[in-house]
């Protein structure tokens, strides 16, 4: 049941976020937008498959929720026309498909390779709520919380001043 | 655990810390509305001070330990990387004081600090969790000073070329980390690399390495992650690409070092010409290789002198990454003084690009006609400066090199196999010495249409001039920071001395 579930969001998260990057039916920044939330939302599926319950409700309300109605709010104010289609050229096109293809065989290889040989599948025994998580972030981990309060203050300044008019 | 200890240990970069609330404070304040000049002295000389604050803090109570057993690392060899990197940021600021691009000064200095906090948490942390929250935080504040000279064109596209370029490449970086994190589900350096010996060798490592190899390329500028550079530093103020070619250099190879020999000890492989082997040994070789031969022949080409020295510094990644590939504690000290003599030369050659900028309204090879008649002591600077950076004997550009050298054939030793590497190295320095003299010519050489005397303020004299110093002195006793290094590496890692 629970693998039914794990392939069925898998592949829902794969599809949309094929279709946010190259939709063959739409080429309006909107609907990309839109397969985003999907694919966001699969992911969410996902984490909650895996016992981390607090990540898949701050995955839908920071990610699928806030984040998306910013992207949507800073398209709808660029006025963003359908994008158009360029022609990449053949040495960059060549560049990327050997890259990518090789990567690929890199992968394909991996997983062949977890296939003869599977890892001992440490089933789910790690409480993804809240009060781990919150011991974790104090005892263990709370320098990089701390960084992560400056990281925040950087964002701030540099909004501040990045989107500031000025005067003359 | 001690959340007193934790501030004993973390004392330098609270100093910071608090300097920078006090330095955005102050332009907040009681500054607001005064003369930019003013503002700019002010800021400037809280900065200073408060990077001398946490240099003195660290060189009068030298504290040692390990917390949440290796998320954070303080010991000798991180302390003295962290005194060069805010010795690095000092002069930074005060160089930033010959511009005048920006009404937002506070700001300026204030992100100066706050990347300089990131490269001192990049520092000091062996758990990968923390380094890429780090790593966040010093890329965030250099994208922001990249694009900081919002009239400017060039550097509002260099903000956002950093910027993209930087996302994907942390993007990688994130995957990879999360791949070690799934192969051996630990954080930490030591604990990974304990894992990675247990399990037979698996295909998703190489890809783990593989993608780990290029977040981190990005951010020492190897070929094929090079392409931002350039534009970079042309667009960018001079003071921030200075800091993203000095500071940000010293703690991202301070960053692969540790990540590579502690983290994938276990994973080295080989380079050596007739016996390859999988690892990330040979990934880095082949980066090395590209960025020393792409660097130094497309440098030739160049007319601006800043993107000049972008190509340059993309072929000394080259170079400091022989010290990665020795992996051993003699390619450590000699990667170490290596990258730190190279920030004090380039940060010298930008003090001097930031005053001809500021002077002729351009940095082409043209603007820098007749600075030997125009400013004597700038000349001078530039004269040893690019010197050093071709590695000509008597500078600390040459000893850096020559270590590195050593270090990558001593590491090699009974088989000599990464002697192509070597001998790919001193070719492409030959080389470089045509385009550093280039610009020498120029300086030295051509006259220019107009000679007047440039005004250079006292203080970026001094600047230039302690930095030309510190490259005479430690070309002409390279000992006195190489012993200084080993003794703090042995103190650190007495596991890794061998």
């Amino acid at each position: 049941m629970e693998s039914l579930f794990f392939y069925l969001f898998a592949a829902l998260a794969v599809v949309c976020g094929i279709l946010m990057v190259a939709n063959p039916f739409s080429r309006n920044p909107v609907t990309s937008a839109m397969f985003m939330v999907l694919t966001m939302i699969s992911l969410a599926g996902v984490f909650v498959l895996l016992h981390a319950y607090f990540l898949a409700a701050v995955q839908i309300l920071v990610y699928a929720g806030a984040v998306m109605v910013l992207f949507l709010f800073v398209i709808m104010l660029l006025n963003l026309k359908e994008e158009e289609k360029r022609k990449p050229g053949w040495v960059r096109m060549g560049f990327g498909l050997v890259s990518a293809g090789l990567f690929a065989a890199l992968l394909l290889r991996s997983v062949a390779a977890a296939r003869n040989a599977p890892l001992e599948t440490a089933a789910a025994t790690v409480d993804g709520g809240v009060k781990p998580l919150g011991l974790l972030l104090f005892t263990e981990y709370p320098l990089p919380f701390e960084i992560m309060s400056i990281l925040l203050l950087v964002g701030m300044v540099g909004v501040v001043v990045l989107s500031k008019k000025e005067l003359k | 655990m001690n959340y007193g200890e934790l501030l004993k240990l973390l004392a330098p970069e609270s100093i910071l810390a608090l300097t920078l609330l006090l330095v955005l404070g102050a332009d907040a304040t009681f500054l607001s509305g005064r003369a930019p000049g003013l503002r700019r002295a002010v800021a400037a000389s809280l900065t200073v001070a408060g990077c001398m604050g946490a240099i003195y803090w660290i060189f009068f109570f030298p504290i040692h330990g390990h917390l949440f057993s290796g998320v954070l690392v303080v010991d000798p060899l991180t302390q003295v990387t962290k005194q060069v990197l805010l010795l690095l940021t000092a002069a930074t600021a005060l160089l930033t004081l010959e511009t005048a691009f920006t009404p937002h000064v506070g700001e300026y200095f204030g992100l100066q600090l706050l990347a300089t906090l990131g490269f001192l948490f990049m520092v000091s942390s062996e758990d990968i969790l923390t380094i890429f929250v780090a790593l966040e935080l010093a890329s965030l504040s250099l994208y922001m000073l990249a694009s900081f000279a919002k009239g400017n064109l060039a550097s509002a596209e260099a903000g956002l070329k950093y910027f993209l370029y930087g996302g994907l490449a942390s993007a990688f970086l994130l995957f990879g980390f999360s791949l070690l994190y799934g192969l051996t589900g630990e954080t930490l350096l030591a604990k990974i690399a304990a894992k990675i010996t247990t399990t037979p060798r698996d295909p998703l490592l190489v890809v783990a390495i593989s993608m780990v190899l290029t977040g981190l390329g990005f951010k020492i500028a190897a070929v094929p992650f090079q392409l931002w550079a350039p534009d970079v530093y042309e667009g960018a103020p001079t003071p921030s690409a200075a800091l993203i070619a000095s500071g940000s250099k010293l703690a991202s190879f301070f960053l692969l070092e540790k990540m590579m020999t502690i983290g994938l000890s276990s994973a080295v492989g080989s380079g050596a010409f007739h016996a390859l082997a999988a690892g990330w040994v040979p990934m880095l070789a082949m980066l090395a290789g590209l960025s020393l031969i792409v660097g130094n022949l497309t440098a030739l080409a160049q007319t601006s002198v800043k993107r000049l020295l972008a190509y340059s510094a993309i072929a000394h990644a080259g170079y400091a990454l022989l010290g990665v590939i020795a992996n051993s504690s003699q390619g450590f000290v000699a990667l170490l003084f290596y990258v730190m003599t190279y920030g004090f030369t380039v940060l010298g050659a930008f003090g001097v690009v930031a005053v001809v900028e500021r002077q002729t309204g351009s940095d082409r090879l043209e603007a820098f006609a007749g600075l030997s008649r125009r400013s004597p002591v700038l000349a001078g600077v530039l004269f040893v400066c690019l010197l050093s950076l071709a590695g000509i004997p008597p500078l600390a550009g040459f000893f850096g090199k020559f270590y590195l050298f050593a270090a990558i054939l001593r590491a090699g030793a009974p088989s000599l196999g990464i002697l192509w590497l070597v001998i790919l190295a001193i070719a492409l320095s030959a080389v470089s010495l045509f385009y550093y003299l280039q610009v020498l010519k120029q300086a030295f050489v051509r006259e220019a249409p107009l000679e007047l005397p440039f005004s250079v303020k006292p203080s970026t004299q001094l600047v230039l001039i302690l930095l030309a110093l510190c490259v005479i002195l430690f070309g002409c006793a390279p000992d006195l920071l190489v012993s200084k290094l080993l003794l703090a590496l042995k103190a650190a890692a007495p596991g890794l001395v061998f």
